[in-house]
């Protein structure tokens, strides 16, 4: 039976990672590009997690509860701007968020 | 650091969870997915010997986080995106170079994996409590926390200024 | 407090007279004719005469001071650290610069109060004072200065001041129409600079071989080079010191002659004439014309040392002996050409070139303080003869006035003379005017017999002194300055008898007037200098003061020898190198003095007898025109030389270089074809080839390329988030390559 070490906790959260990056890159719904975006941030606080037990040390946790405070924040503020946007364009489909085109 | 079995599981079911997400067309279903999974990092917390996170995940992401998302795409009736069917040459492009990298990012971390051979330190038996953790976070982190204050704050009145409807008559 | 450090004062009274009537002193005179000429003829006054009182605190300090020369520094004007190139300007204060300083403020100050009657009426009577205090400025620049290059600016500043003083009247025009004036301002000015390019060629010679214009270092760096045979490099040339030295004397010598009216160069000064006669007493014979002599008698270490350096110029002579024989020659042609002169100031000025001939020739023979002492004196009895002649001018004029007056009004008498052109300067319409004008002509008969070198007045012991020097040193010399004695006692009676004897032979002659208290003072005041002028270097009274005070010679004043020894060191070359001489006076010879005033006594006699009832209508014959030889010399030798033979071929040559080389080969072929034809094929070259395709092909080139490339560059921001999105991740998985490819 082999011994669950922290590189398991690390190769989970590299997958969750690039599953998320995925979703940010392929799909066109604002929406779900923003739950892509906190996946991939839960991953990262998958590895911090991981990292502070691996190390004995609670920084690690006192860092995730930054994140996910700075992620709350950052989901609100996200929801806000996609509702306006909508508003404005009636629609959430990030391929027609152009206006950046050059 | 658990039973490899039950992480096994547990991992499997977060990455079908993770792929559900990705490939689900609903975005409700979406974000059920996106609930589960982060249900499932809050059980690895609670085996990382991280009770105080693994709450704050329940409730904070799982809960509140998820319950704004849902709430949002009910409100804009976003379920699913109108006429996206169509898949262009520039986009099949785009997907085959996400798909690469991805890939590359996959089996960079592999490799770095599977070379690596540190030792495992043998961990030492902390005060993981959310006692302790509120302690360590008043004594060394008092400065970022006011910061986290203040942004918490900037963020709220950002979030009512984008949302408040203009009047008539005012234009953009 | 230090009388010394008043020494700027000297130069800054005249200035402020300058400011005062150039600026404002036209409004006054403008405003109220009467009050303003007072104000502004006054205030030019008393600045000269606050000048005087500065000149004379400056003696007293002198004397205090044991004849200590002075340098009183204003300003640093030229400072070249590199070059090692200083001309500070300041002011020297030592016994031969305040002798002059006295002259110039005094004799000046006596002329302005004078020139306040005599230019009454002017309208432009305030810019005569505003270029009269500018002259006493400029003339004490150069009198004060420590460098030769600070007497170059007085030099050239007293030039201007002539020239703008004789053309004063530059819109009168003679019968012919033409401006003789201005002619005559300018002919002075061009003149002059004959002999300044002589100054300015000494200056660089000097500066070349001494590395300093200031009179000490000069002087004594002259010496040292002297004493030990230096030789000057000119780069490829060197010369030894003494031809050097003979060389800058002997431009000095040109540059006198300009200024002082010597041989060659002193046919500006009778036309000078043209000015008003305050000038002519002032600057054409008191002061502005004895720089010359006041430049040899300045630099008379470097003539001395010339001397030393023997027969330099072509081997014949050297420049002292050159300056002795100008003056003589000049003495005795201006006393000849005196004698045809009809023009009662023209006889005066041609009497002026020859006098200062003396001078020259006195300061040639090493004689400089019977130079500087006849220069003193000259200054008092021709300022006293011009003033006097000014006198009889303005009581000529206001008889013809008078006379138009009255013939106007009571409609009778002969109105042909009213047509005929009347020259109140034409000694032949005078006659009489003894009775007419009493004090004009007590005072004028002083300085004739002073100037005629009758004792005791003044002139007869500087000539006297002079004539002796030449008799003990220079034979030939001593000879013809003998000769022009005589002929300057000649026409000075002719002048005395023509103007002031006989009958009246003009009807203005007849209504002659005396001139206001204001012009006489001054003439009064001067005819009692001219009378006891002697006494400044009176011989025996000199050479017995030096023997009572032998133990303290220098503590007293001694009359000029005594004083001017400060200023003039003399001294011989022997085989230990430069001695330095005690200065001995030239002792009275009474052999000479007798000779000279017996025939000054005969001369005038003999004019007197001459004339005795001669002319008798102004439109008589001259007496003296039977002597036709004499007469050559009313056509003006050098004048009628250079009018004929140097004026032709200059106008003619420049008339060439103006139309032939400037306009026809300069302007229309250089200019046009090749200049303008040049710039234009390379202006089109430019234009067409290397603007259109060169300049415009650049800078072309980079906008579409820079246009190119951003067009390509825009087609990669397609505004799609997931675009941007990608190229972040791009960068991650990046960035994870390299730290893999960094550790393995």
């Amino acid at each position: 039976m082999p011994e669950v070490t922290i590189d398991w906790y690390i190769a989970l959260s590299v997958i969750l990672f690039t599953i998320g990056s995925l979703g940010v890159l392929l799909r066109r719904n604002a929406i779900i590009v923003f739950m892509s975006v906190e996946m991939m941030l839960n991953s990262a606080n998958l590895a911090f997690v991981a990292f502070a037990r691996h190390l004995g040390d609670l920084d690690g946790q006192v860092l995730v509860f930054f994140v996910i405070t700075v992620a709350a924040a950052e989901v609100a503020v996200g929801l806000a701007l996609i509702v306006a946007i909508f508003r404005t364009k009636k629609s959430i489909n990030i391929d027609e968020m152009n206006l950046l085109k050059g | 650091m658990g039973n490899p079995i039950i992480f096994l599981l547990l991992a499997i079911v977060a990455i079908g969870a993770a792929v559900g997400m990705l490939t689900s067309h609903n975005a409700v279903h979406s974000a059920l997915y996106l609930v589960l999974n982060f249900v499932t990092i809050g059980v690895f917390y609670i085996t990382l010997n991280a009770p105080f996170i693994a709450m704050v995940q329940i409730t904070v992401y799982a809960g509140a986080i998820m319950v704004l998302f849902l709430f949002v795409i009910m409100l804009l009736g976003a379920e699913q995106l109108r006429g996206v069917t169509d898949v262009k040459g520039g986009e099949r492009v785009h997907r085959a170079v996400a798909g690469l990298l991805a890939a590359v990012l996959l089996l960079a971390s592999a490799l770095l994996l599977f070379q690596s051979d540190a030792p495992e330190i043998a961990a030492a038996a902390i005060d993981t409590s959310p006692t302790a953790l509120g302690l360590r976070l008043f004594a060394g982190y008092v400065f970022p926390f006011e910061v986290t204050g203040v942004l918490l704050l900037a963020a709220m009145i950002g979030v009512f200024v984008f949302s408040k409807t203009k009047k008539r008559g005012q234009d953009a | 407090m230090n009388a010394y450090s008043l020494a700027p004062l000297l130069l800054l009274f005249p200035a402020i007279g300058v400011l005062f009537n150039g600026l404002i002193g036209r409004r006054f005179v403008e405003a109220d004719a009467k009050v303003g000429e007072r104000w502004s003829g006054w205030f030019a006054s008393l600045m000269a005469i606050g000048s005087f009182v500065i000149a004379v605190l400056l003696f007293l300090s002198l004397q205090a001071n044991e004849f200590q020369a002075m340098i009183v520094p204003i300003i640093d004007w030229i400072s070249i650290p590199s070059a090692n190139f200083y001309i500070p300007w300041a002011i020297r204060v030592d016994t031969l610069s305040v002798t002059m300083m006295l002259v110039v403020t005094g004799v000046g100050s006596l002329i302005h109060i004078y020139a306040i009657g005599y230019m009454h009426g002017d309208p432009n009577f305030s810019r005569f004072f505003t270029y009269f205090s500018l002259f006493i400025f400029f003339m004490l620049i150069l009198v004060s200065g420590s460098t030769y290059l600070v007497l170059f600016v007085g030099w050239e500043g007293v030039g201007l001041c002539s020239f703008l003083l004789i053309s004063f009247w530059f819109d009168r025009t003679n019968a012919a129409g033409k401006a003789m004036n201005a002619d005559a301002g300018r002919k002075a000015f061009i003149v002059n600079r004959v002999g300044d390019f002589g100054m300015i060629l000494a200056m660089f010679l000097m500066f070349w071989a001494f590395r300093s214009l200031e009179f000490g270092a000069v002087f004594n760096t002259a010496v040292e080079m002297f004493e030990q045979g230096h030789v000057v490099e000119f780069g490829l040339f060197s010369a030894p010191i003494g031809t050097v030295l003979t060389a800058i004397t002997a431009l000095f010598l040109l540059g006198a002659t300009g200024k002082s009216a010597q041989i060659p160069l002193y046919v500006w000064l009778p036309d000078a004439m043209a000015g008003p006669t305050p000038v002519s007493a002032l600057i054409h014979a008191a002061t502005m014309v004895t720089s010359g002599i006041y430049l040899i008698v300045r630099s008379n270490v470097l003539f001395e040392l010339a001397r030393e350096s023997g027969p330099v110029i072509f081997g014949v002579i050297s420049t002292p002996d050159l300056v002795a024989y100008v003056g003589a020659f000049t003495g005795l042609l201006a006393g000849l050409i005196a004698f045809t002169q009809f023009d009662i100031k023209k006889v005066l000025a041609y009497s002026t070139v020859s006098q200062l001939g003396f001078m020259i020739a006195a300061a040639g023979m090493g004689a400089y303080v019977a130079a500087m002492f006849h220069l003193v004196t000259h200054a008092f009895f021709k300022a006293l003869l011009f003033l006097g002649s000014g006198s009889v001018i303005h009581g000529m004029e206001h008889g013809h006035h008078h006379l138009h007056e009255h013939t106007h009004d009571d409609h009778h008498g002969d109105g042909h003379h009213e047509e005929a052109p009347f020259d109140p300067q034409d000694m032949r319409t005078m006659g009489g005017l003894r009775h007419k004008m009493p004090t004009t002509f007590w005072v004028y008969l002083v300085g004739a017999l002073a100037l005629s070198g009758i004792p005791p007045l003044a002139g007869f012991w500087s000539k006297d002194e002079i004539l002796a020097h030449g008799n003990e040193h220079a034979l030939v010399v001593y000879v013809i300055l003998a000769i022009a004695a005589v002929c300057t006692a000649f026409y000075m009676g002719r002048q005395l008898h023509m103007t002031f004897f006989g009958e009246p032979r003009h009807a203005a002659a007849e209504h002659a007037q005396e001139s206001p208290r204001l012009m006489t003072t001054p003439l009064i005041v001067l005819a009692g200098l001219a009378i006891v002028g002697g006494l400044l270097n009176l011989p025996y009274l000199t050479q017995a003061m030096a023997e009572a005070n032998h133990n303290h010679p220098a503590g007293i004043f001694l009359g000029l020898e005594g004083w001017l020894e400060h200023s003039i060191k003399s001294f011989e070359l022997s085989e230990e190198g430069i001695l330095h001489l005690p200065h001995t006076p030239i002792v009275l010879s009474p052999v000479v003095a007798g000779i000279s005033t017996l025939l000054a006594v005969l001369a005038l006699g003999g004019a007197f007898y001459v004339y005795r009832n001669k002319p008798e209508t102004a439109a008589d014959p001259d007496p003296l025109q039977k002597l036709k030889p004499l007469w050559w010399f009313r056509i003006l030798p050098f004048e009628t030389f250079y009018m004929k033979f140097i004026v032709p071929p200059f106008n003619w040559l420049a008339n060439w270089l103006a139309f032939a080389v400037d306009w026809n080969f300069w302007h229309d072929f250089v200019h046009n074809n090749l200049i303008r034809d040049m710039f234009v094929s390379f202006a089109t070259f430019l234009a067409d080839v290397f603007d259109k395709f060169g300049v415009d092909g650049t800078v072309n080139g980079i906008g579409s390329v820079t246009k190119g490339l951003a067009g390509g560059i825009r087609r990669t921001q397609t505004g799609f988030a997931r675009t941007y999105a990608l190229g972040v991740f791009l960068g991650a998985v990046a960035l994870l390559a390299y730290f893999l490819w960094v550790l393995y």
